[in-house]
This record gives C-alpha cells, structure tokens and sequence, in this order.
C-alpha cells in the first residue's frame, strides 16, 4: 500500500520525466530526419541562397532554424531555453547541433515549446491513476476471496475445535474437509490433545470414585472394631482414650474420603439440578445447622436477602453444601467477636450476586489462586484443614454454572462473590 | 429379635454380630449371595441387612427374593455405593432404610429401632429421666407435666442418648448422628460440649442432671 502512495505521489513527477524523455527523442529524430534530407539534397534546400533559415509551425509549438556559426564551435546539447519568434517570448526545448556542409559551419536549432511537450500530462497521469485504482481494487478482491477459500478449513478448525471451549471438552470426531495436509495434521493432532485430556480427565475422575469406595468398606471395618473395642467393659480409662483418639482420626479419614465421592459425584453430573429455592430460607436452615458456631466466637451475622430472590434449577442439597462451606470457613477462619455478613444484589443484566463476607485472618495474595485446589493448605494457619471444604465449593459453583470470585486481605478478611446466571436467578 | 446380615466382608459381618448382640440381638450371617438367599429360605428374620455388592449376585436380587418369603421384616440396605439410582431402586423393592458406607454401628442399631418402632406402631409412655420424662416420637421432655424448651439440636442430642442409655457416646458418634456428614474438619471444637452444658443449664432450673454423665476423654453416657 505505501509502495502504491509512494508511486501515486510521484506520478506527476514521473509523466513530466516520461514527457521531457520522450520530447528529447523525437528532438533526435528530427535531427536525424533533417540530416538525412541535408545528405540528399544540399544545405541550399533550406536556405535557398539566404545565409540563415528559420521555420515554424502555425501555433508556434516548434520551429527548426538554420545559421552560419564560425569554424571552431561546436554543440551537440538539448536545453530548455527561451526564444523570441514574432513578438512572443517562449520557453523551448532546444536541440542545438553544429555540422559542416559545403566548407561552412551550421548551427542547426530544432526548437519544442514547453506547453506542447507537457500537452498530454495531466490527461496521462488521470489515466494512469484510474487504471492503478482499479487495478489494486481488483488485486484486493481477488486475493480476499483467494485467501477466504484457502484458509476455510483454519477458520472451521479455530471454530469448532478451539473459541467458546468449555472443559471437559466435547469430542467432535468429524474431521474438517480439507485437502491441505497442513492443515489435516493440525486437525488431527488438536482432535488427539483433546481427547488426551479428557481422556486424563475421565481417568482421574474414575480413579477419585472408584478409590473412595474402595476406602468405604475397610474405613467401615476399622470404625465399627474400634466402637466395639469402646463397648468392652473391662476397658480401663487410658485405653478408652486411646480408642477414642483413633475414632477421630478414622473420621478424618472417612470425611477426605467422603469429600472426594462427593466432588466425584458432582462431577459426574449425578446430582439433578431441577429445584427452585429461596436463598434466604436456605440460610436460615444453614445457621439453624451452624448457628452454635456463631456463639463459640461470638461472631455476628448480617444476612441481607431479599425474600423475593429465587434461585431456579439448582439442587438443592448442593447449594446447601456449598454456602454451608462458605460460611463454616467464615466461622472458622474468622477472629473473636468478629462478623459475617451475607448479602444478595440483584444486578443489571437480571443476574443474581450473592456476597459471603467475613472478618476474618484473610488469605495472602500469593494463595488466592490455590484456595479452590483440593488439599491446599495455607503456611498461615495451622489450624486450616484438608482444604477439600473450598475444592467442593468450587465443583458445585462450576456444575451450577455460578461465577465465582474471591477479594481478600491478610488481616482485612475475606468475600466470596458468587454470580448466578441469569436463567438461574 | 433375630438379624440376618449379608455381607461378604467377613470381618465387617462379625463386627456387626458382635456389636448387635450386645443388644441381645440373635445375629446370623451370610457371606455370599447363594448362603443368603439358602438363609432366608431355612429361616424367618425380624431384621435383614444387605450389602448390595457381593461377589456372587447383586444385593437387590436378595432383596426381592427375601420379600416373598418373609414380608413382614425390616430391611436395611448397606453399601459402598451412594448413588441416587440404587438408592432409589433399594426403597422402590421395599427397603425400609439405606445406610451409606462407612457407618457407625450405633446409627445402625438407632435406625434399627427406629424402623421397628414405626413399622410396628409401638408407642411407648414417657420415657423416665431421673425426674423428667422424654417422649421420643412427639419429640418432647416434661418435668411434672411441665415441658421444657429445648432447640431441635438438643433434643436430638439427649434423646440420642437415651435410645443407647448406658453405653458412653463418642463425641465423633454424637457430631455425625446429629451433623451427618457435612464436611466438619474442627475436631478441637467443643460444640458437643457446648450443647450439652446448655441442656444441662436448661434441665437443671428444674431438677438435678446426674443422670447425665461426662465419661473424661471419651464422651457422655447416660446412666442405666
């Protein structure tokens, strides 16, 4: 495109320089054709016994002239120069050439006004402009419509196989048609990565399941010896204890494993996402399951709902699970007298925002990102879990499809933002 | 009252028999899905507990073949497997209750009674407290006709209790009877302890809670 401007800006230029080449050569081929009928038939042709000659055209445009020039001069050069012909000055270009003829010198002047030379530019240089645009108008089309059906098949493939993605991906196993083997192999080797990674994915996700059941059984057996172990009534004191210790820990690990089914669970889409319920009656069975955990730390509750909020095709047992996690690390990690505050906006767009805000320790920046891993824990507080209550938190807000945000600060506390989609709110 | 317990994991079938005959249960155990159905065509049972995955035969087949022959039995499905389908299948071939994998054998013999109460319409009078009297069913605890007003957590906590009066409760036991199985990984919490100094608090305006017995590490029992 600059090259095309470049040539565009330099056309007048280019014409006049095309012109002036042009003016010099038929200057020369006068010349020659005068020289030729000087061969053949004699100086005296034009001079006709006079000592000089001059001619011109009607309109003056060009003229030839004759006359005597001593023996030592000699010209042969093209000028621009001005010329007095019958009253008019005029700007000529002038072919100037000496020659002998019959002993004598000649300076022989063949003359082209500026006017006539320069006659045809701007007719030219429109011309030349008008074939240029419709030449790059014509160029660009070609090559749109070119480029278009070559790259089809890289357009389909961006299309169905990477925009608007949403992981577990969908195996599409129609290939793209196309004949180009580049773009067959890119097909071939993202259709591959894809169904590697789901392939990874639905491993995993067996894995988790069938693991956890497996656990079921002995985690079963190991509780029930131990709560037989309790019932003996020879057992003394230390012993009991002892027992007890080893209950708590056989929870534990019934709880991680629990936790996991769970999230399998989820994310096997067992669960039926068909219930409409309010949000505000669902907090309110949650503090009623939680509410003594408030009093442990004295810590007290805003809960701004509107009664109206209906939340639509949730499950019911999920969104129960999953505030009721929220708002137990809001006990948890909260401070002593410290507050909770949960609230619900509805937005612009018609989507629901609900806010679980604490007071709480906070979560450094550098683990934000982490906290929705399962098992993560915090280098800040000892006291944090197996982090599998975040890890289901997560897995209900993605099988509901709810957008789900944290803001928090060491020591500012911490507010899980949680945006329903419109056709659930 | 007599149990037939089918589970192929032996060790967890005799931990069952152990814990159930305490209760003077008469326990007899099947560990295959051929020994079971050959059970339960030699015998009448007032209770049947099924693990749904044995190695020979699937849980519901026992459940439907028991049904024919002895249809007036309490049935509780065990299993590993906690999915909505199977559950639901369990309870449509008439299982009267579904208890998940890992369980606390005390939940088990709480659902057992609780099933037989129901199933057999027993209604018992007020049942007696040192000088309060509880009634389970109506949910309810009177001193000298007067009822005292506990919080739903509890009264589930006390009448839990007193269906298993004389046997010490474990903390653990109490949390996941009345929590169930909510993610609760504060095992420093005292909220057991809490509630229980509450209903105590309650109890006490009226009369003495000696009954009501702290058992130092373990947890609380009350007295027989």
């Amino acid at each position: 495109m600059v090259i095309v401007l470049l040539f565009v800006l330099a056309l007048p230029f280019l014409v006049k320089e095309i012109a002036s080449q042009y003016a010099n050569y038929t200057l020369k081929q006068q010349r020659k054709k005068v020289l030729s009928i000087l061969k053949e038939n004699g100086i005296d042709y034009y001079l006709r016994g006079e000592p000089n000659y001059g001619g011109y055209t009607l309109l003056k445009e060009e003229f030839i002239a004759f006359s005597p020039v001593g023996a030592r001069v000699t010209v042969d050069t093209i000028k621009n120069s001005q010329r007095l012909i019958e009253g008019d000055t005029l700007n000529y270009r002038i072919l100037s050439y000496s020659f002998r003829s019959k002993n004598r010198n000649y300076l022989m002047e063949i003359g082209k006004t500026d006017a006539s030379i320069n006659r045809y530019n701007k007719p030219l240089q429109r011309f030349t402009l008008y074939v240029l645009i419709t030449l790059i108008v014509l160029t660009i089309l070609i090559d749109l419509t070119f480029i278009r059906i070559i790259v089809k098949p890289l357009a389909s493939i961006i299309n169905t196989r990477l925009i608007n993605k949403e992981f577990p991906f969908r195996t599409e196993h129609e290939r793209i048609k196309t004949s180009t083997t580049d773009f067959k192999y890119l097909d071939e080797s993202l259709v591959l990565l894809i169904s590697q990674i789901n392939e990874a994915f639905y491993k995993e996700r067996e894995f988790t399941s069938n693991a956890s059941h497996e656990l079921m059984t002995p985690i079963t057996i190991l509780q029930n010896k131990m709560e037989n172990l309790l019932a003996e009534e020879s057992l003394d004191e230390s012993s009991a204890i002892a027992i007890v210790e080893m209950m708590k820990t056989v929870d534990r690990l019934k709880k991680i494993t629990s936790s996991l089914l769970l999230i399998s669970r989820i994310e096997n889409e067992q669960y039926i996402r068909k219930e409409q319920i309010k949000p505000l009656q669902l907090f309110h069975e949650i503090i009623e399951e939680i509410g003594h955990r408030f009093e442990e730390k004295n810590i007290s509750l805003v809960l701004d709902i509107s009664a109206d909020a209906v939340l639509q095709d949730v499950n019911k047992d999920l969104m129960f699970q999953l505030f009721f996690n929220l708002i137990h690390n809001a006990i948890k990690f909260n401070r002593q007298d410290g507050t909770i505050s949960v609230s619900g906006i509805f937005l612009n767009d018609g989507r629901y925002q609900i806010n679980v805000c604490d007071s709480g320790i906070g979560i450094p920046n550098e683990d934000i990102p982490f906290i929705f891993n399962r098992f993560m824990k915090t280098n800040l507080n000892s006291q944090v879990g197996y982090g599998l209550g975040l890890a289901i938190v997560k897995s209900i807000a993605v099988y509901h499809r709810i957008k789900i945000t944290v803001e928090s600060g060491v020591d500012k506390g911490t507010t899980f933002k949680l945006i329903f989609k419109a056709e659930y709110a | 009252m007599k149990v037939l317990i089918v589970e192929d994991e032996k060790t967890l079938a005799y931990e069952m028999e152990a814990f159930l005959k305490k209760s003077f249960y008469h326990c007899d155990l099947a560990h295959s899905f051929q020994s079971g159905v050959m059970q339960l065509e030699l015998n009448q049972y007032d209770f049947i507990l099924i693990d749904l995955s044995l190695p020979d035969g699937d849980g519901l087949e026992i459940l439907k073949h028991a049904k024919k022959n002895n249809p007036e039995a309490v049935y509780i499905i065990i299993t590993a497997k906690t999915n909505l389908k199977d559950r639901v299948m369990g309870l449509d071939l008439g299982a009267d209750d579904y208890l998940a994998k890992p369980f606390y054998l005390l939940e088990l013999q709480s659902r057992m009674q609780a099933i037989a109460r129901r199933k057999f319409n027993i209604t018992e009078d007020l049942i007696a407290l040192g000088k309060f009297g509880v009634d389970i069913q109506k949910r309810l605890i009177v001193f000298s006709q007067q009822q005292i007003e506990l919080s739903r957590k509890e009264f589930d906590l006390l009448s839990y209790l007193l269906l298993h009066k004389g046997r010490v409760l474990t903390r653990v036991q109490l949390s996941e009877h009345i929590w169930g199985t909510f993610v609760n990984d504060d095992y420093d919490s005292n909220y057991i302890d809490a509630h229980i100094k509450n209903i105590r608090k309650k109890l006490n305006a009226y009369s003495e809670t000696d009954w009501l017995e702290t058992v130092r590490g373990v947890g609380y029992r009350i007295k027989k």
